[in-house]
């Protein structure tokens, strides 16, 4: 009942600062749930006390209902802000060791390892120093190292940050498939067209809270609803009839109309139809981006 | 569920290959084997050299000439030898002295002759003629008392004391040499616990200054990565002194620097445990200290107690060994600071092997060092999990005592 991460009412100061506050969310099986908020909103510190790297003053982590412990820490899979390889080793011996410490056997490290390297198109830098290879390879390796044990859950931190669009591509398959055969999957990004295309859920995280979170449908749906209609010979006042209608704005011929709740959508383009032709009556879905600037310069303001 | 054990196990040897594959460990050793090999060359050349040396160029004139034969005779008891160089006269002989052809001139009556030399005259040489002097003069004494010089003599040498040892009579060769080992094994310690301990620092903060650690320790505990740590990089350095120990024991025994092997085997092997025991401790202190930065170029600073600490123990050895050369047994004061856990890696191995230390003083030096290394884990490990994972600023050590 209670598969997945669950996280509950986190808080954590750091001195006098607010990191965190009352923070709750949950990722169940096979979800991705994409994690958004502003540089020092606190989604590293989140991910960081999730992992056991820092502890909360207040709240819980549960796995699976259970509290998080270092076994069961073992079997998740990390990848931190801050990358965190020893540059000096060679990189498969590096994944090996890693995979050794999280529980596998010298053989099954190393099969995993060469595995993903393959997977990842790094096969045949197995034996350069990590030091060598470029910051996007640098990254598929430290990917790699987060995936090697199948973990059961996956914590990446702005996994998508300086990667070029084949690798972002690469990332984002790789990302989806682990959802897919059931794990809960919780990323960052700063990258919101990709949060949208990957993610079912999204949390947004305004100053140590969550200010918005939801499937990503509900939440552009969960906005003022807006119309665009392009009806050409409608003149000024065509739906003074109508109560609960207010043009944002105007575009050419095409016009931005914000219906109040309870207003009836259709009696709208029907008193549109009446003035003549209508070319365009769309409901008007805001990328997660524009949501994201409302919700966090609201909260600004506040 | 995984052991602790094999945690640290394979945090261990992570350490242990990745350095000993460096270059800088193998040249690293190769140099200290190079080092050795120099010094016991210097040995046998310097010792070859002064059976050569003791020949003493001396020239008579007047009187002083009948000196010359009981002089040689003396001299010969005593291994070294006289050249006699014949010189014309007085003013010659002062002209070969003083440009070095000559060592000693003497000159005056065979009672009281006078001694010629361009710095300074031998101790030993000035001693043997005195006493041949004095000799001749007691020998009138008694001659002229109506008594036989010869038989005064005899009964004279007859009274002289006994000495009885309650110590096992060790050959003073065997001490000397035993002495002289333990400082240089003193020396190795002190460096090897500064390097490596070093090393310990350093790759304390590789982990943290690379963010690492983040990953490590989202499956492994603080103390685990610790002890790994410690006991990885502690067996790249005893397989170091291994090599070092082996190495110094068959270069001097094969070359007879050591006439004792046993004496040499004995210093290796006091050795090897006073690195085990002062490497726990100093690595220990060293980790808790680099805990504490997270970029390499603060290391230094932050781990700057410790090193003078390493400093004050090599100069305690010093103060401590050096009259050891003459002879002397260690000095109480010098047992005492063996008992200090931190001057004991660089004391005990010379009052192990010189038996100068009682048994059950180096014993309480040993539980001494294992519990104070105990006790310093045991802080040291509260220090690194409060500070490991504290990246940016140098952490104050007061607040990774209290805990965050």
């Amino acid at each position: 009942m209670d598969a997945g991460l669950q996280v509950d009412q986190l808080s954590r100061r750091y001195g006098p600062v607010v990191a965190l506050q009352d923070l709750s969310f949950q990722v169940g099986p096979g979800e991705l749930f994409g994690f958004v908020g502003s540089n020092g909103a606190g989604k590293t510190t989140t991910m960081r006390i999730v992992m056991g790297v820092l502890a909360a003053d207040v709240g819980e982590v549960r796995w699976n209902g259970g509290r998080v412990t270092l076994e069961s820490r073992r079997r998740f899979g990390y990848m931190p802000e801050e990358r965190g390889l020893y540059p000096k080793m060679r990189v498969l011996e590096e994944l090996v060791y890693l995979a050794e410490l999280h529980g596998l056997t010298s053989a099954a490290a190393r099969a995993a390892a060469a595995g993903w390297l393959e997977r990842l198109g790094l096969s045949d830098r197995g034996n350069d120093e990590v030091q060598k290879l470029s910051r996007g390879n640098q990254q598929r390796v430290q990917l790699a190292a987060a995936l090697l044990y199948d973990p059961e859950l996956l914590i990446l931190d702005e996994p998508f940050a300086g990667l070029d669009p084949v690798a972002v591509d690469v990332m984002s398959d790789v990302l989806r498939e682990r959802a897919k055969v059931g794990i809960p999957v919780v990323f960052s990004s700063h990258q919101l067209d990709i949060v949208e295309r990957l993610c079912d859920h999204v949390g947004i995280i305004q100053s140590g809270r969550m200010v918005a979170s939801g499937t990503v449908d509900d939440l552009r749906r969960g906005g003022p609803r807006r119309y665009w209609i392009e009806a050409p010979t409608a003149v000024d006042g065509w739906a003074q009839a109508i109560s609960g209608l207010a043009v944002v704005r105007r575009d050419g011929s095409r016009t931005l109309l914000e219906l109040a709740d309870g207003t009836d959508d259709q009696a709208v383009l029907r008193a549109a139809l009446a003035t003549g032709p209508v070319h365009e009556f769309r409901r008007d879905i805001p990328p997660l981006s524009e949501l994201f600037r409302h919700v966090v310069s609201e909260k600004a303001q506040v | 569920m995984r052991s602790g054990i094999a945690t640290v196990f394979l945090i261990a040897r992570r350490d242990f290959i990745t350095r000993v594959r460096t270059r800088l460990f193998l040249i690293g050793t190769i140099l200290i084997l190079v080092a050795i090999a120099g010094y016991v060359a210097f040995q046998v050349l310097v010792l070859s050299k002064q059976g050569k040396v003791s020949a003493y160029k001396v020239a008579y004139v007047g009187g002083a000439q009948s000196l010359a034969d009981p002089l040689a005779a003396a001299v010969k008891s005593l291994g070294f030898s006289i050249e006699r160089k014949p010189v014309r006269d007085q003013a010659q002989g002062e002209t070969e002295v003083r440009n070095g052809s000559l060592d000693v001139l003497m000159s005056g009556s065979a009672d009281s002759p006078q001694v010629l030399v361009r710095d300074q005259f031998s101790p030993t040489l000035e001693a043997l003629l005195n006493q041949i002097v004095q000799q001749r003069a007691l020998d009138r004494e008694l001659a002229g008392a109506g008594l036989n010089p010869a038989q005064v003599e005899a009964r004279v040498a007859s009274a002289r004391v006994q000495v009885h040892s309650l110590k096992p009579p060790v050959g003073q060769e065997q001490r000397l040499q035993a002495v002289a080992a333990g400082f240089v094994a003193a020396l190795f310690l002190y460096m090897a616990l500064l390097t490596y301990g070093n090393f310990i620092a350093q790759g304390v903060v590789e982990e943290k200054a690379n963010r690492i650690v983040e990953i490590l320790l989202s499956t492994v505990r603080p103390e685990q990565l610790l002890i790994g740590k410690v006991v990885g990089i502690g067996l790249v350095g005893l397989l170091q002194f291994v090599v070092i120990g082996i190495f110094a024991f068959v270069v001097t025994t094969v070359t007879h620097v050591f006439t004792v092997p046993t004496a040499a085997a004995g210093i290796v092997l006091a050795g090897l445990l006073w690195f085990v025991l002062g490497y726990f401790l100093y690595a220990i202190m060293f980790a808790a200290g680099g805990s504490l930065v997270s970029r390499q170029e603060e290391v230094q600073s932050v781990v700057f107690p410790i090193t003078m600490l390493a400093i004050l123990a090599w100069f305690v050895a010093i103060g401590v060994l050096t009259p050891m050369f003459d002879g002397q047994p260690m000095s109480n004061v010098g047992i005492i600071l063996g008992m200090i856990p931190f001057f004991s890696p660089v004391l005990l191995p010379t009052g192990m092997a010189t038996g100068d230390m009682a048994a059950w003083q180096v014993l309480l030096a040993v539980v001494l060092t294992l519990g104070l290394t105990a006790a310093a884990t045991w802080l040291a490990a509260r220090i690194y999990a409060n500070s490991v994972l504290r990246l940016g600023a140098r952490v104050k050590l007061r607040e990774a005592l209290r805990g965050g």
